[in-house]
């Protein structure tokens, strides 16, 4: 496992786990960021991310991207 | 009507939510707020049938109760229990919006799919059969296109259709462990409730809601016997009870797409992510962001077509304050009054209060306009979303979200939709502190006043305006890192999580109507507290008492046996004036009430009735500031020979005397103080009714006035003090206290945020 962060652009990868305050963690799972879900990372900028997750891009800072365990 | 069917709409945001609801309700439409907080309500009357109120719920992702939108969603969705859901549904992101679709099915509320945008599902070769989804969901299903409008209708008689006799049971169900333990909950704590309702009380109390606990009552004991069950599922299934369920849901919508869904094209980029590459690029995301914004304002309030510019925006508002606003409305009122016979204290109320005062501020709404339509414009085509989160990065270093950056964008219109552009940001804490320091970006009405200073005292040097908008941005970062180091706002900003919707060709309807609905507020509550103030200053510089016989002081002072020369020293003394310098205007009641209240100024260098009357009257409008320079320094457009422009050059000798004169000399100093009090400190009335409106709060209105006049107050003051080391003239004493204030300044500034508000990495 590791943190979104640190996967390529552009790479499929499957969640393994959500972190983050119950808060937190409730609005990315909302969104559809759950266990088993693929997301892919589509850009950079300065540590924040766009990823495609099930449809639509999602723009995430980089202290949730540490979140999301992949 | 007491029978009235009430349809809700419901869906994710980007959903065509709003593209839906314009096209079900036309002009038909009431706009309001949710009880007790700031989201927008919107109801209209369905074309189909006007006895039917649709409303549009806040596009939500979920009915959790994490977001005040979802709160508001929810409470509507249980208390006033709507006869039926319009649920649209974005068929290009199927799972996503599915996933709020088996809560909605559980509210025992009949709901009706508009199924949006198959147009593009289809033209990407994939395809969804809808006869088995909505077999499946249990739940009738219309395809849409809310952009084109195909199908609307069509939706719109499916929900009343349902309204009236349709039922929806949820189709999904959930593992064995939490069927078990839901089972129990039911059992011991909704069976009173209707057999519809039960299933959503019942998954909520799972997920243990503290909402739905308060409200249900649940007692101690209850409580205590449901965790059991709650806990012994969450041991079973090896995580926490809200996830357990957000992943089955999940789970769920999964297996049912299977073979309903077939997609054709994968893991190709889109339009969208193509133009994202470029546009979200780390290189160049800045300048292009530069090159839009420079565009935009270019459009709105840069150089007018008139001169070789591009603006459209100026060239209306020139002609707006110059044709409508001066010839029109201030000397046409004038000229058919006075051919009416009208006492001349009823014209001067009427052409120089309120028609002037009025003309003034309509003199803006062009620009306004044309500004509010390119920032529209910007949203409506998926951009703004990706500035904000090209800001976040930036603004996260001091203590605010990127979200925080749109306000301030359109802050330098106007503060009022500034203000009211801060709705987006969730997190309450953040939203609080963009609204108080929104306004210190130089508005539109601001920049005369700018323009006076510079015209006047510094020959026009374009560095005043520049160091002017720097001034702002400094002002609104030293603010942000200051207060997040207090107690009230601590902690650092909400994590940055934004939907960022594909690229579209803006929807003129939608455009239009937002610019429509922005700039009619602007008009409407600038309108109405600027017809007060004006009639209030116009009287207040008009009357007053001239050795104790009490008038219009103009009348007055042609009068000599009132106004004596024995009198004229009185008040040339009273005034620190020189007596030839005596004007009628040194006893009117404005003069009167500032003389005292201008020693508030004196330690930031303008302490002269002038400047600390035009200050005052500032916060009726900033435009008022120039507009009292032009009345005080006696220019005199009563005549009607020449317009007073709007950065008064007419008047620029006498003020820089005049600020020469009462600071021993350092007229730019003194200046430059009083142009950054003015900017800083608290904005116009209507920014101020807009601040207590989205703050809904006394006591944090109140207290972002405070701020802002105390911050303007210590910055003036530093600049004052300290510039007097360097131009003369210090006062030791003055000198101390600000290098104090500085000291303090920079302590807050550099002091470290608290440990425990650092973010842990679990």
């Amino acid at each position: 496992m590791m943190p979104l962060i640190m996967t390529d652009a552009g790479e499929e990868n499957i969640i393994r786990r959500v972190g983050g305050s119950p808060e937190m963690k409730k609005h990315l799972e909302d969104m559809g960021f759950v266990a088993g879900s693929a997301v892919t990372v589509m850009n950079t900028i300065g540590g924040n991310l766009i990823v495609k997750i099930k449809e639509s891009r999602v723009a995430i800072s980089k202290e949730m991207a540490q979140k999301i365990m992949v | 009507m007491a029978n009235q069917l009430r349809i809700a709409l419901a869906g994710n945001p980007n959903s065509g939510k709003t593209t839906l609801f314009n096209k079900l309700t036309g002009s038909n439409q009431f706009v309001g707020n949710w009880p007790g907080v700031t989201v927008e309500k919107k109801e209209g009357k369905l074309i189909v049938d006007k006895e039917v109120v649709l409303t549009d719920l806040p596009g939500i992702y979920s009915l959790s109760p994490y977001t005040l939108e979802e709160v508001v969603a929810r409470n509507y969705l249980i208390e006033e229990k709507p006869d039926a859901i319009l649920n649209i549904v974005d068929a290009t992101n199927l799972e996503r919006n599915l996933y709020l679709t088996t809560q909605l099915t559980e509210l025992g509320i009949p709901v009706v799919i508009a199924l949006n945008m198959m147009d593009l599902v289809k033209k990407a070769g994939d395809s969804i059969n809808v006869k088995e989804l909505s077999r499946q969901l249990g739940c009738k299903i219309v395809e849409i296109s809310a952009l084109k409008g195909d199908g609307v209708k069509e939706a719109a008689l499916a929900a009343i259709e349902a309204a009236k006799t349709g039922k929806t049971v949820p189709q999904h169900t959930f593992s064995g462990p939490v069927e078990h333990a839901l089972a129990h909950i039911e059992e011991v704590t909704v069976h009173d409730l209707p057999e519809e309702r039960q299933r959503w009380y019942a998954i909520k109390l799972f997920e243990r809601d503290e909402k739905v606990m308060e409200q249900l009552k649940i007692p101690a004991s209850t409580r205590a016997h449901i965790e059991n069950d709650i806990a012994a599922a969450e041991k079973e299934l090896d995580d926490d009870a809200e996830s357990i369920i957000t992943n089955e849901r999940y789970v769920y919508i999964g297996e049912t797409l299977k073979g309903i869904y077939k997609k054709k094209g994968k893991g190709q980029l889109s339009v969208s992510d193509k133009i994202d590459k470029i546009v979200t690029n780390r290189i160049l995301a800045l300048p292009i962001f530069a090159i839009v914004m420079f565009l935009v304002y270019a459009l709105a309030m840069g150089k007018s077509v008139a001169d070789g510019g591009i603006s459209l925006g100026t060239f209306l508002t020139d002609w707006a304050n110059d044709v409508l606003g001066g010839a029109w409305l201030t000397d046409g009122s004038r000229a058919i009054l006075e051919s009416w016979g009208a006492a001349p204290w009823l014209v001067g109320l009427i052409s120089d209060g309120i028609f002037a005062g009025v003309g003034a501020v309509l003199g803006f709404v062009p620009q306004m306009l044309v500004l509010f339509l390119m920032l529209c414009l910007l949203e409506d085509c998926g951009y703004m979303a990706r500035i904000a989160f090209i800001m976040d990065r930036i603004f996260r270093r001091f203590g605010l979200s990127g979200k925080s950056f749109i306000p301030m964008l359109v802050g330098t219109g106007c503060g009022i939709p500034g203000v009211m552009a801060s709705r987006t940001i969730e997190n309450e804490r953040d939203r609080r502190m963009t609204i108080m320091t929104t306004t210190f970006m130089p508005c539109g009405a601001k920049m005369p006043i700018i323009g006076l200073i510079a015209g006047a005292l510094f020959g026009g040097s374009t560095w005043v305006a520049v160091s002017a908008y720097f001034i702002g941005v400094a002002a609104i970062v030293i603010s942000g890192i200051m207060l997040k180091k207090t107690k009230m706002f601590a902690g650092d900003p909400a994590p940055f999580v934004m939907e960022l919707p594909a690229y579209h060709l803006p929807a003129w309807g939608n455009v239009l109507r937002g610019t429509w609905e922005r700039g009619w507020s602007f008009i409407k509550r600038a309108g109405t507290v600027i017809v007060i103030s004006s009639i209030v200053i116009w009287f207040l510089t008009s009357f007053g008492s001239v050795n104790g016989h009490f008038g219009m002081v103009d009348d007055l002072y042609a009068d000599e046996t009132v106004v004596t020369d024995e009198y004229v020293s009185q008040v040339a003394d009273r005034m620190g004036i020189p007596e030839d310098e005596v004007e009628p205007m040194d006893d009117s009641l404005l003069a009167r009430v500032a003389q005292p209240v201008s020693v508030v100024f004196k330690p930031l260098g303008f302490g002269d009735w002038k400047p600390t009357a035009a200050t005052v009257t500032g916060l009726v409008a900033k435009e008022e500031v120039v507009a009292n320079f032009g009345i005080m320094y006696a220019y005199d457009d009563k005549e009607g020979e020449e317009e007073l422009e709007e950065n008064g050059d007419q008047i620029w000798d006498r003020v820089a005397e005049d600020f020469n004169a009462f600071s021993d000399g350092h007229g730019r100093l003194a200046a430059y103080a009083f142009m950054i009090f003015n900017l800083l400190c608290a904005p116009c009335f209507a920014a101020i009714g807009a601040i207590k409106r989205e703050m809904n709060s006394r006591k944090w209105t109140w207290f972002a006035i405070a701020y802002q006049c105390g911050f303007a107050w210590v910055i003036g003051f530093i600049v004052w003090q300290v510039g007097r080391l360097f131009v003369g003239g210090m006062n030791i004493v003055g000198l101390v206290i600000a290098l104090v204030l500085l000291g303090l300044l920079c302590w807050q500034l550099f002091k470290p945020y608290k440990e425990s508000q650092k973010l842990t990495v679990k």
